[in-house]
């Protein structure tokens, strides 16, 4: 084994010997070859390069989307014994953690309700965010999405949407009453915050201007808010209402001034293979169910959510059938 | 600064740069007066400020003080999972960067092409960005055979902190071998030993000496980096000190809440940066 | 010239079902190249003030006053050994809420620094305090022989630091300051927390809305990667410019 042209040896050849002694291409194409090659803490990235990172990263993407699911979701969830449900821990009163630690909410009795007609005893209660909740569905992590998710077009061709929709809910801000904030072409040009991956952040962008300052999570917004970084926090009214109505001296001087805005249905969410499938059914049946039984007007109460106009409606046209 | 000798030429010519006594030696933790007044005079500091400038609260409220007290275990806590977090992804990243060092010195050119490569993509790449590329990407749990293994999102967030942790790593490997003059190949060449041996042997346990100071440099700024995993959705002290933020929703306790976390942190990577900087002074080039 | 490309991008979305909408989606493409402009901004931004800060106090820790020594030492210290997303939260949440408000054309209050502003700043003061400790390396490696040969030709010490050590210092710290140039420009995506609205904030909006993340992923590493080129590349060409040749520091 000959150490004469081993890797090892310091490299430290000036430019201008290598110019002189062969030539100006050659010399190029030498400086070249040396940098690649010697990628000390200076990298230099040729086009080749950059080409071959572009080809092996979509070589890495092909192969992850491949990694699909194939089985079905219901014999699964039998033989697994646990039903894994995306839920939302921060936002009350549909999932949100309670003194103890345990996350409760309107949407935890709708997972437990499903787990119980499936005959599986456990629930397990997967926190997700609105960023992530359709990744997790589709990657496997869970099966079912009950995380405050409104129902669009644009979602339906990822996620498979389950009809009736449990619940309809609408945009508004959160402001300081000294905002003085009216109607919503007042937030033309003003700093509302947001929160990643809400459907409405384009909407309201295109419709009304304002200029929008997207947080990774709700306390991000909320603390951003509090600070008079933004005048006012765009998000669901409903979270909105129960903020403001849970008797929180801090919220005291806030307000939710304007109307109510695109009323968008809630829906529960599973793979688009299951849509169809038992399992899809399945949670279809219980739907059209709980609004025939009235159940959901009930869970309405019991959590004290204001009574949608949306399912008092539905009810009375399922159960007229 | 080193001082300057005292010359014996005529007055003429005065000294310029004043002689500069050294900081004070770090011995140990409890010895250091500037962390003891960094720590306790920034702390009552942030308090004070934040006091002064929100005097006149409408009603009564429970004292700065004891605010954080009660939060202070909470977001300890948290501080602990993001050491327990810096020290696996340190694991991991050195244990693969060694190998990802040594094989970018490898004879077979292939290897050492693919080993520079991923070394310079991971070295080049934000840190939070590859760890957002982890968290997506990575599937929630691996089937190997008959087995599956889970896959939590903490599991991932330490792979994802590992990547950078390794590329870097393989940079300081690869460092400290080229650090040790080719003399020594050569000697060792000429002793008939094999290529093996004389890493092993030889090279690396002069190397090793050298390598921990940028090492224990590197693991200081990942400690820094386990708060990126915040960003990502993980409960951390970070996300803790947000949630009591808000929980509290007072604006006096702001300063005085990041301010202990930027303490915590200080307190823990400080003496590291201090004991990294003796260390140095140690194993300098004595050739 | 885009014309094919995004066609290209177009055929591979339907066909195989990657989504670059970047390429073909104007709304996807006017977000990302406004992120990577304030991406670009907030990193050129950051690098002019960090040497500032690191000139500035590189000068201090020569001074003869020791509370400015001191003071740095303490500065450098605290910014080194901190979070630098901490250390983001901690200047926007809670310095800026303390900070007096200023009446916007509003006529509501707001605060005098906005995401950006504070991004810089904390940026800016943490790569500076770095740049500190390199240019005090710098200034310490140069050979004490040429200090005292300017001396004993009666220079001032202005003059020193102008016309002999500065020039060599610089030459021997360029390699660590290009290496902590690159790190501020990957640190700048930690503005995302604080919502400014730079390339990973980009990227997070449009695959929140086409549902490609694998693929935003994917062309997020390759354009960063490629930024980190362009700034190596651009000191590596001034390295080799400044070079003196047969000086070997």
């Amino acid at each position: 084994m000959c150490f004469a042209q081993s890797h090892i040896q310091p490299v430290d050849v000036s430019f201008k010997q290598k110019q002189v002694a062969s030539g100006k291409i050659a010399a190029w194409i030498a400086l070249i070859i040396e940098l690649v090659s010697e990628g000390d803490q200076a990298m230099t990235l040729s086009i080749k390069t950059l080409i071959r990172s572009a080809c092996a990263l979509a070589a890495a993407t092909v192969w992850g989307t491949s990694m699909a699911q194939a089985q079905d979701t219901l014999a699964q969830v039998k033989q697994k014994g646990t039903l894994t449900v995306g839920i939302k821990n921060d936002y009350k009163p549909w999932g949100f953690l309670d003194p103890s630690g345990k996350i409760v909410g309107l949407e935890i009795d709708l997972a437990n309700s499903i787990a119980q007609k499936i005959g599986v005893s456990k629930v397990e209660l997967v926190p997700v965010t609105a960023a992530n909740r359709m990744e997790f569905l589709n990657q496997g992590r869970i099966d079912l999405v009950i995380a405050t998710m409104g129902d669009t077009e644009a979602r339906r061709k990822v996620v498979g949407m389950v009809e009736p929709n449990y619940y309809a809910g609408a945009t508004n801000i959160l402001s300081p009453k000294s905002a003085n904030l009216k109607n919503w072409s007042d937030l033309k040009g003003r700093k509302v915050c947001a929160v990643q991956g809400a459907y409405y952040n384009r909407r309201v962008t295109e419709m009304y201007s304002p200029e929008l300052v997207v947080y990774p999570a709700v306390p991000d917004a909320l603390n951003a808010l509090q600070g008079g970084n933004c005048i006012a926090f765009l998000f669901d009214d409903t979270l909105i209402v129960s903020t403001l109505s849970g008797g929180d001296p801090k919220w005291a001087n806030y307000e939710m001034p304007l109307n109510s805005e695109d009323p968008q249905l809630w829906a529960i969410g599973v793979r688009l293979a299951d849509l169809n499938g038992p399992f899809g059914q399945l949670v279809k049946d219980m739907s059209v169910d709980w609004h025939k039984s009235g159940y959901l007007l009930e869970l309405e109460k019991k959590w004290g959510i204001k009574q949608s106009p949306y399912l008092i409606e539905t009810n009375k046209k399922l159960k007229g059938n | 600064m080193k001082a300057l000798p005292q010359n014996s030429l005529p007055v003429l010519l005065t000294p310029t740069r004043p002689a500069l006594e050294p900081l004070p030696a770090f011995t140990t933790f409890v010895q250091s007066r500037a962390l003891a007044i960094i720590l306790v005079g920034g702390f009552i500091l942030s308090c004070g400020i934040s006091a002064a400038l929100s005097a006149g609260a409408t009603q009564p409220r429970p004292s700065i003080l004891d605010v954080l007290l009660k939060w202070a275990p909470l977001i300890g806590g948290g501080f602990l999972f993001n050491i327990a977090v810096s020290i696996a992804s340190m694991a991991i990243g050195t244990l693969s960067g060694v190998l990802l060092g040594l094989g970018q010195i490898s004879p077979s050119r292939s290897i050492a092409k693919i080993s520079w490569f991923l070394t310079q993509f991971f070295r080049n790449s934000p840190w939070l960005v590859l760890l957002f590329f982890v968290m997506f990407l990575l599937p929630f749990e691996l089937k190997l055979g008959s087995l599956t293994l889970p896959l939590p999102a903490w599991f991932k967030a330490i792979i994802g902190l590992a990547l950078p942790v390794m590329a870097n790593v393989a940079e300081i490997v690869r460092g400290g071998i080229k650090s040790i003059p080719f003399s020594q190949w050569e000697s060792a060449e000429s002793l008939a030993f094999s290529r093996r041996q004389i890493l092993w042997q030889i090279i690396l346990p002069q190397a090793f000496k050298r390598m921990i100071p940028p090492w224990m440099n590197l693991y200081a700024i990942l400690t820094m980096a386990t708060t990126l995993i915040s960003v990502v959705g993980i409960q951390d002290s970070m996300t803790l000190t947000k949630a009591a933020l808000v929980a509290e929703g007072r604006l006096d306790l702001y300063l005085p809440f990041y301010t202990m976390l930027l303490l915590m942190f200080f307190a823990y990577c400080y003496p590291i940066a201090r004991l990294t900087q003796s260390l140095e002074r140690r194993v300098a080039v004595k050739f | 010239m885009m014309e094919p490309i995004a066609r290209w991008f177009k055929w591979l979305s339907s066909t195989h079902g990657l989504n670059y909408s970047v390429f073909f989606d104007n709304y996807d493409q006017t977000l990302f190249l406004k992120g990577l402009q304030t991406t670009i901004f907030l990193s050129l931004a950051c690098i002019f003030l960090s040497i500032m800060v690191g000139l500035i106090g590189a000068w201090l820790q020569g001074s003869r006053l020791r509370a400015a020594r001191i003071g740095t030492a303490m500065f450098v210290q605290f910014f080194r050994n901190t979070p630098p997303l901490v250390q983001l939260a901690f200047f926007y949440y809670a310095v800026s809420s303390l900070l007096p408000t200023l009446t916007d054309q509003f006529g509501a209050q707001a605060p005098i620094i906005n995401n950006l502003g504070w991004a810089i700043i904390s940026f800016s003061l943490f790569a500076g305090a770095f740049n500190i400790e390199i240019f005090r390396s710098g200034i310490e490696a140069v050979p004490t022989a040429m200090t005292e040969a300017a001396e004993s030709l009666s220079y001032t010490r202005f003059q020193i630091y102008r016309i002999v050590v500065v020039p060599i210092a610089f030459r021997i710290c360029l390699p660590s300051l290009g290496n902590n140039l690159v790190n501020l420009v990957k640190t700048t995506t930690l503005a995302y927390a604080i919502g400014v609205p730079e390339l990973l904030y980009a990227s997070a909006q449009i695959w929140s809305e086409a549902m490609n993340v694998r693929e935003m992923m994917v062309l997020l590493l390759i354009t960063y990667v490629a930024l980190v080129a362009v700034l190596v590349g651009l000191m590596q060409r001034w390295e080799r410019s400044l070079r003196i040749p047969g000086y070997i520091a």
